[in-house]
Parts: structure tokens; sequence; C-alpha cells
């Protein structure tokens, strides 16, 4: 390294985690105090100079650094070897399409989820199966917590500060899991996304807390989707946006044993998650500022029955109900493609899990990202 | 004797170079830009603020942009018009 870093010299290491908290620089669990000879080895598992930028946020102009990052992954309790997972985790939410200002920042709270595909999930020990998104793993809690310890020690996003979260929610302190390619009937969903089988991948999202998608009560893939759609189409997050549907090894066997494919299941799925927009009216779901706003009006209007014309940009329209809008479907997001499919869970059980985007509006895109060897 | 690291960019440089605009002198007879996230609010703040500008400075005119996208920094095809005919420009988030 070309200077001293800066840092606090200390003899005691309980009292090095207590300064780490008087520094502010913790999500509230306590972090591993992160010395000069831990960074190091951080850094030397992989492939970035200390300086090389991995992540630059333009709204702000903030630039991390692979050595800042490294900081952040000591502290969150990171082993050396999930360091390349994590830099391709920076460097994806740092692609321009992701807007990583958005749900970094957004009252909306979003978790920035990072789903793990090929070899290093099993040379890591990431979790696919049983309470993937739930305690108990290193990996899965630590490499997620690394970045959101960069969103608040390097892009200061403090809560209540830069953080604008109403509420917030647990998947903000790490949401990293991996699938079950294993379990999974279909192609990973690396390779779905254009990689190749083999490779190791990172795919992330800003999510929504998710909703659990129960059932054990049919093997019928029409009705198991039926409560999928159900789900997606739930007003509190009905949105323009993307969405995430994890399926249970149990349901996707349900789906597989009739050989449903994944381009079949997405474009059902879409197919039956709407509601009218007189649903959406009477929900409050429809502000003024929609009806001015080209991007949100194409959503809304979509799939509007003919003859029903579209309407010219009027913000008094969003809380006068007619019987047109009775007939306007607005579906979830805005194509098939905009739900990503994957298998995760224990091999017991009929829970699945549905995350919506974060936002009211079109969001972020999916974003995935090669780990480097 | 162990040093702890900073994680955090208060010591780092950011890479951005851009001054802050020069303030304008005055505001009488100036054409102010207001500008909006594009959320239902924004827009709103912004014309009380453009109407206590307008009491207290005499402004002369208002030009409004809202951005069509509130998570990304504005384009420039938004900032064109405040750029080519305001003097100051006011910007605001509004949920």
């Amino acid at each position: 390294m070309a200077r001293e870093p800066d840092g606090i010299d200390l003899d005691d290491p309980w009292q090095a985690i207590e300064v780490c908290y008087e520094q502010g620089w913790t999500d509230g669990l306590p972090v591993v105090p992160a010395t000069e000879a831990l960074v190091e080895r951080m850094l030397a598992s992989g492939p970035w100079a200390p300086d090389e930028v991995l992540l630059h946020e333009p709204a702000r102009d903030r630039a991390v650094t692979a050595f800042k990052a490294a900081v952040n992954a000591v502290l969150a309790g990171c082993r050396p070897e999930y360091f390349p997972v994590i830099g391709a985790a920076l460097t994806a939410i740092g692609d321009p399409g992701f807007e990583l200002h958005g749900p970094a920042t957004s009252t909306g709270g979003a978790a920035l989820m990072v789903i793990v595909n090929g070899p290093v999930r099993r040379r890591l020990g990431i979790q696919s199966k049983a309470n993937l998104f739930g305690p108990g793993f290193r990996a899965n809690a630590t490499i997620g917590r690394a970045l959101r310890l960069v969103l608040l020690n390097c892009l200061e996003c403090r809560p209540g500060v830069l953080d604008k979260s109403t509420q917030g929610w647990p998947g903000k302190y790490s949401l990293c899991f991996a699938e079950d390619e294993e379990a999974s009937p279909w192609e990973p969903l690396s390779v779905a996304r254009g990689f190749r089988a083999g490779q190791s991948t990172v795919t992330v999202f800003a999510a929504e807390s998710g909703h659990n998608v129960l059932s054990h009560g049919t093997r019928s893939p029409e009705r198991l989707l039926t409560l999928f759609a159900e789900t997606m189409a739930g007003l509190g997050s009905l949105s323009p946006g993307r969405s995430v549907v994890v399926l249970a090894p149990e349901h996707a066997g349900h789906l597989a044993r009739e050989r449903w494919g994944r381009t079949r299941i997405q474009a059902w799925l879409y197919e039956r998650a709407w509601r009218s927009l007189a649903d959406l009216k009477r929900a409050g779901k429809v502000e003024p500022a929609f009806l001015t706003n080209p991007r949100l009006l194409e959503w809304l209007y979509r799939h509007h029955a003919a003859g029903v014309p579209f309407p010219p940009p009027d913000p008094g329209a969003a809380e006068c109900i007619t019987a047109e809008d009775e007939t306007v479907r607005v579906h979830r997001g805005l194509g098939p493609d905009d739900i990503l499919l994957c298998v995760g869970g224990g091999e017991a059980g009929g829970h699945s899990a549905f995350f919506p985007s974060w936002s009211r509006g079109r969001s972020v895109p999916f974003i995935t990202k090669e780990v480097p060897a | 004797m162990t040093r702890i690291l900073d994680p955090t960019l208060r010591a780092v440089k950011t890479i951005g170079t851009a001054p802050l605009a020069p303030r304008p002198s005055r505001l009488a007879g100036a054409r102010i830009g207001l500008l909006a996230n594009g959320k239902s609010n924004g827009m709103p703040l912004l014309e009380r603020i453009a109407l206590i500008l307008g009491e207290r400075h005499a402004i002369v005119e208002v030009v409004r942009v809202a951005k069509t996208n509130a998570s990304v920094p504005v384009t420039e095809a938004e900032a064109q018009p405040l750029l080519e005919r305001c003097a100051a420009v006011v910007t605001a988030i509004g949920d």
C-alpha cells in the first residue's frame, strides 16, 4: 500500500468493537474490526487492485474501491474467499442500469438481493436449501451484509438521513442465497440469463419484503400458479416493476411433472397477475402524477381493451372511476421477462416466495455478473 | 497496538470536480426554473416556493420541469430548458 491507511490505533479487541459502534461503522450488529492484515487477506482473494473502483454511484459521485470494499467485507464477517462474490455483486449494483441511488435511499426500503449460481455456491457454502433466507449460514449472512455496510459506510446511506426507508425490513441486513440448481427441473438461472453452464454468477435485484406463497393442497400446475398469480396481483405491491419468484423444490416438482418450462410459467403468471384499473383507483393506487407520466401511463393502459381510448393526461382522473376502467387490465410488470424464476428451499414444504420490486414505478432491472475465478 | 481501518470515504476524494454554480446576485426580473422529481408532491412543493419568490423578489417567469424517473439524475434533455432560460433553478423532492 502506498501510504498508511486511515484508522484508529487500539490495544483491546473488545474496545475495537465498541469503537466501531461509536464511529457509526455498523449496521447495529457487532462487526469484526478491520485490521490491515485481515483486509490484505480479503483483497488477496480477489483479482482487483486495491485502488480499482468496483462501484461508482453517479448521483452523489461516490467511488468505492476494492480496498474500501475489503474493509467492509471484513467488518461484515466475511471469509476472504467470499470476496470475488462481493466484488461481482458491487459491480452489479453499480451497473448504470441498476440506478442504485433509488433503491439505496428511497422510502420504499429496498433490500439488495443477491442470487448466486454456479460452482462457487458449493465452494463457499452458500445455502440454497432449508431456511435459505433465514439465519444459520455464514456466507448468506455476511455477503449481503458486506453490501449493506458498503452502502452505510461508503455511500453514507444512514437510516433517516440518506436512507429514507419508511420502515425497511430485515432483508436489508443481508439477502444473499444460492439457487438450488440440483433441485431445479430447469436450466440454472444464470444460463437462462445468458451465461454458460458452469460459470459462477451473481444476479442482483432491489426487493421489497417477500410474500410466502403457501400451498400444500394441489399438484395441478394451473391451480398452483393461480395462487402465485393472485399473490403477485396483490394491490399493496402492484407496480410496473419486476418480480422474483423462488419456487420451493416441492412446487417446482409439481410443475416439472407436467412438463411446464420456465418460459411457459413466466407467460402464464404475467397473463394472470393483473387487477382492473378500477380496482387500482378504488384502492388509491393511481396517483395524480401517474396520469401525467408517460412511463406510468404506458403501464396502466398497456393492455387496454379495444375501444377504450388512451386518455389524455389528466391528473384529475385519478379518483374518477369510469365503466371503462373496469375493463382495463393492469398487469404486474411489463411482460413475462419481468418475472425471474429460480428454485430454492428445503426438500419438505409447500412454501415458495414472491419478492416484488421496490418502488411504485418501474424500478430497476435484474443485473447478472460473472464471479471472477 | 493494532490499527483498525476506516471503512468510510470521509478521507477519500470523490471523482467529480464539478464546481458549484455562482449564485445570482439578484432575482428581480429573473426567470426561475423549478425541477421536480416527478412524484406527486414534488411540483406542489416547488410551486409554493415559486409563489414566495414571486412575492419577495419580483421574478418574471417560472419554467417547470418534472423528471419522469425520480431515481436518476436529471437528463440533458430535461435540463436543457432550465440551462437555456433560467438564472437559477430550485429543485426538490416530494413523495
